[in-house]
């Protein structure tokens, strides 16, 4: 499974995103692209225990609003405060 | 309230640690080729996000000082440990491979607990000033395994690479993955290659060749010994596309070439019976193109391959000269065969310039050097000037009547008689000597070719400039006007209706171009006189206000003679015809008489009569019958003269003026000299006596090589003249006068 990705929340909720959005977070990328025996067992699936759903969903969105404005599509993305917190520690954590 | 996860515990020292150490070992069993699953994503999040917390929680929990500790801690240990014996346990080619395995593996754990431990890198490494984890990881390797390992390698790899010298098979690729590990292991410079491998290369190298460059030497010829050479220096080439880095090559090549060439060139090229010269002797032109290639890249190489060159074109010319003047001393004819095969010789080395030594400046010189010095050599006390000047005049005169010589062989010896020149110093010599049998080509020939005589000039001109070709050109140009005033003559006569007589050209030259000639107060017979004063009569209506001058000495004439048995035609000189026509009144007359008749001096009148009366034709008979005139002979028609021939041509011996020509163009040198010094006091004012003669020598160099006392004496000369003075305080200084 090569084209998505599948992320998981501390919840279970599971979002299936295009691995190209996957890859705007440097930490996701440099696990899909490790070599050695890595990329042939892996199934495309990154659990992520710490983070919470909603924000989760917000950091797909956030990579999907990347890849648009890197090709020129210059938006703005909006934010709401109370997520600010704990989606920055989320980006972080992601290296995004 | 932790900073970072909000519902996650703390994570401890030594449960974090453990689960790295986990991790670690399974990295290790992957990597060295033990059965172990793969990682899996979710291994990798905790190994990250353990990391990740560690150095997020605030202290005393912040363990990212610990964390990177431990992460150079790993590399150590596992060097120390696995690496470093493992590679130790081993010998030779084993050990290097060993030793490039480890090397691979090493980097590979290097990026992934890089990956693991990334955190750190964002942050921590660059606040506390330390290398990157790369970098570190690196590091660690290369203290605790290559500093221990790198000495033995280098002694295996030299090891390896004297057997491939040896024609031996060895593996390459292992030798260049160990090479550039050395290059990794620079971080980012070559010393460590440079000092620890490259340095001991280069020396066994050096040590190599020139072992094998003496015994060589010992028993090989110079072309065996240059093929081994040129052999050697191609697989050093390949060596370095093989498995050495390129930097390497300069060193290398400079380094064999050093053994090899330099150090050997004297006794190599001096070689007897095989070095330059007797390579250069027997003609092998590819050993001396290899000798070419091999020196060429050596600054300063090819000065003893062009020295010995230039000997050896010398002594080649030289013998040439001995020879001719050899065949000189035994019969008369010299020239034709000299410059031919000067010329030969030229094309023969030119061709060795332009192709053994691929067009290379030093050789050119060489050549010319050489050939300067021989051109310049007389042969039988003729100069190469004048040699030069009699080939062309033959050649011209043969290529009229031989229609087998077609263009291209016209053109290309036209071609290589000015290079000749090129060669000769005397330039102004060979000028006048041509001028004057170009004149004589024109003048008594009358049928020259006259695209031919173009073409020479038009290549002299644009050789050495239009003054050395002027006159010559305006001579041409005279023989084009002069057909145009024949015509014109005719058609004045027709119309005067004045019976013209006998048949009469003349032809109008202009005294500039000319050589000058010798004429005399001739008293022609009377039935020429008239023609004379009708053909100034025409000319004064063409142009007004000149002076005619007539050449009687070049004119020629064809009489009927009418003898005994049958008439024939005679075809002589003007004066031949004079003397001639004077016994159409009486039969017999006196030295003296013809005279005081002719008006003609002593020199020229026994001229005359010697060729009339002591040569191969007797037309006249002499009294007394001796082969010599003297001033008490007397002369009587000999009617009993006859020829198979119906038409004879009656020979006048020319003149030698070949003193005379010397003569001439030494006078005109002087004004030359003249002129020259003058000109350059105009522009300098002040000079010095060494300076003003040196550069008047190079103005003059184009058209010969003034004598220094000469141009001494000319100097005095025109200080006398009050066009230079020397300067009172500084008697070596010249000033100019106004």
């Amino acid at each position: 499974m090569r084209e998505t990705v599948k992320l998981i929340s501390m919840e279970g909720f599971e979002f299936i995103i295009d691995r190209e959005a996957a890859m705007v977070s440097q930490t996701i990328r440099s696990m899909l692209t490790s070599p050695g025996g890595f990329s042939e067992s892996k199934d495309g699936v990154v659990t992520f225990p710490d983070i919470s759903t909603t924000i989760l969903e917000k950091i797909c969105q956030y990579f999907y609003w990347s890849l648009q404005y890197s090709r020129g599509k210059e938006t703005e993305f909006h934010i709401e405060p109370e997520l600010t917190l704990e989606l920055m520690m989320a980006a972080n954590y992601l290296h995004t | 309230m932790v900073f970072g996860r909000i519902d996650r515990p703390i994570i401890f020292w030594e449960d974090g640690s453990s689960i790295i150490d986990e991790s670690v070992t399974k990295l290790k069993r992957i990597l060295e080729g033990k059965p172990e699953t793969a990682f899996v994503t979710e291994q990798y999040m905790k190994n990250y996000t353990t990391i990740y917390d560690m150095c997020t929680q605030k202290p005393p929990e912040n363990y990212s000082d610990q964390l990177y500790n431990k992460f150079r801690g790993i590399f150590e240990e596992y060097a120390k440990q696995t690496v470093l014996p493992s590679i130790m346990e081993k010998h030779d080619e084993y050990m290097l491979r060993e030793f490039s395995q480890r090397w691979d593996i090493n980097k590979i754990m290097v990026k992934w607990l890089s990956h693991f431990f990334f955190y750190l890198d964002r942050f921590y490494t660059a606040r506390a000033n330390l290398p990157n984890l790369n970098k570190a990881g690196m590091t660690c390797f290369r203290d605790h395994v290559y500093e221990s390992i790198h000495f033995n390698a280098k002694q295996v790899i030299i090891a390896l690479i004297h057997k491939e010298r040896e024609d031996q098979q060895i593996d390459r690729a292992l030798l260049k993955n160990v090479l550039d590990l050395f290059v990794q292991n620079g971080m980012e410079s070559m010393d460590r290659y440079e000092n620890d491998f490259e340095k001991f290369f280069l020396e066994e190298t050096t040590s190599y060749y020139s072992r094998k460059a003496s015994s060589w030497i010992q028993a090989d010829t110079c072309p065996e010994y240059m093929i081994k050479a040129e052999e050697s220096l191609k697989k050093e080439k390949e060596r370095v596309t093989h498995y050495l880095h390129s930097d390497t090559e300069p060193k290398l090549i400079k380094g064999v070439q050093d053994v090899l060439l330099v150090s050997v060139a004297k006794d190599l090229l001096e070689m007897e019976d095989s070095g330059c010269s007797a390579l250069l002797r027997d003609d092998k032109t590819d050993d001396l193109a290899r000798m070419y290639r091999l020196y060429h890249a050596i600054p300063k190489g090819l000065e003893p391959v062009s020295e010995a060159f230039r000997l050896h074109v010398t002594s080649e010319g030289n013998t040439l000269i001995r020879q001719a003047e050899d065949k000189a001393t035994n019969n008369n004819v010299v020239e034709q065969d000299v410059i031919r095969r000067i010329i030969d010789l030229h094309h023969k080395y030119m061709v060795y310039v332009t192709e053994c030594f691929q067009n290379h400046t030093l050789f050119y010189k060489a050549l010319k050097q050489a050939f300067e010095i021989f051109c310049n050599k007389k042969v039988a006390g003729i100069s190469s000037a004048e040699l030069l000047a009699m080939f062309c005049d033959n050649f011209f005169k043969k290529s009229l009547n031989d229609k087998s010589n077609d263009e291209s062989t016209i053109e290309s010896t036209i071609e290589n008689v000015v290079k000749l020149l090129d060669y000769i110093s005397d330039k102004d010599h060979f000028a006048e000597f041509y001028r004057k049998k170009l004149a004589r080509r024109l003048l008594l020939d009358r049928n020259f070719n006259d695209e031919h005589e173009r073409t020479i000039l038009t290549k002299l001109k644009a050789q050495f400039g239009g003054q050395f070709t002027s006159k010559m050109e305006g001579m041409l140009t005279d023989m084009q006007l002069a057909k145009e005033h024949h015509s014109g003559f005719d058609t004045y006569i027709g119309n005067s209706g004045k019976p013209k007589g006998m048949d009469f050209t003349v032809t109008v030259l202009t005294t500039g171009f000319w050589p000058s000639y010798k004429t005399s107060d001739l008293n022609l017979p009377l039935e020429m006189v008239s023609c004379i004063e009708s053909f100034k009569a025409y000319y004064e209506t063409k142009t007004k206000h000149r002076k005619l001058m007539l050449i009687y000495s070049l004119g020629n004439c064809h009489l009927n003679g009418r003898f005994d048995s049958k008439p024939i035609e005679l075809i002589v000189s003007t004066y031949q015809a004079a003397v001639l026509c004077a016994f159409n009144n009486t039969e017999r007359l006196t030295y003296q008489e013809l005279l005081e008749q002719l008006n003609l001096g002593h020199e020229d009148l026994a001229r005359v009569l010697h060729s009339l009366s002591c040569s191969k034709y007797k037309i006249l008979n002499k009294e007394p019958a001796t082969k010599t005139i003297s001033k008490t002979d007397s002369f009587e028609f000999n009617s009993k003269f006859t020829d198979k021939l119906r038409r004879i041509r009656v020979p006048l011996p020319p003149i030698d003026d070949r003193r005379r020509v010397v003569e001439d163009v030494d006078n005109d040198r002087r004004y030359a000299i003249d002129a020259c010094l003058v000109r350059i006091m105009k522009s300098r004012k002040v000079f010095s006596h060494q300076q003003l003669v040196s550069e008047c020598i190079e103005q003059l160099s184009r058209m010969f090589k003034p004598d220094i006392k000469v141009i001494k004496k000319r100097i005095e000369d025109l200080i006398g003249r009050e066009f230079l003075e020397r300067d009172t305080e500084n008697p070596n200084t010249y000033k100019y006068v106004a």
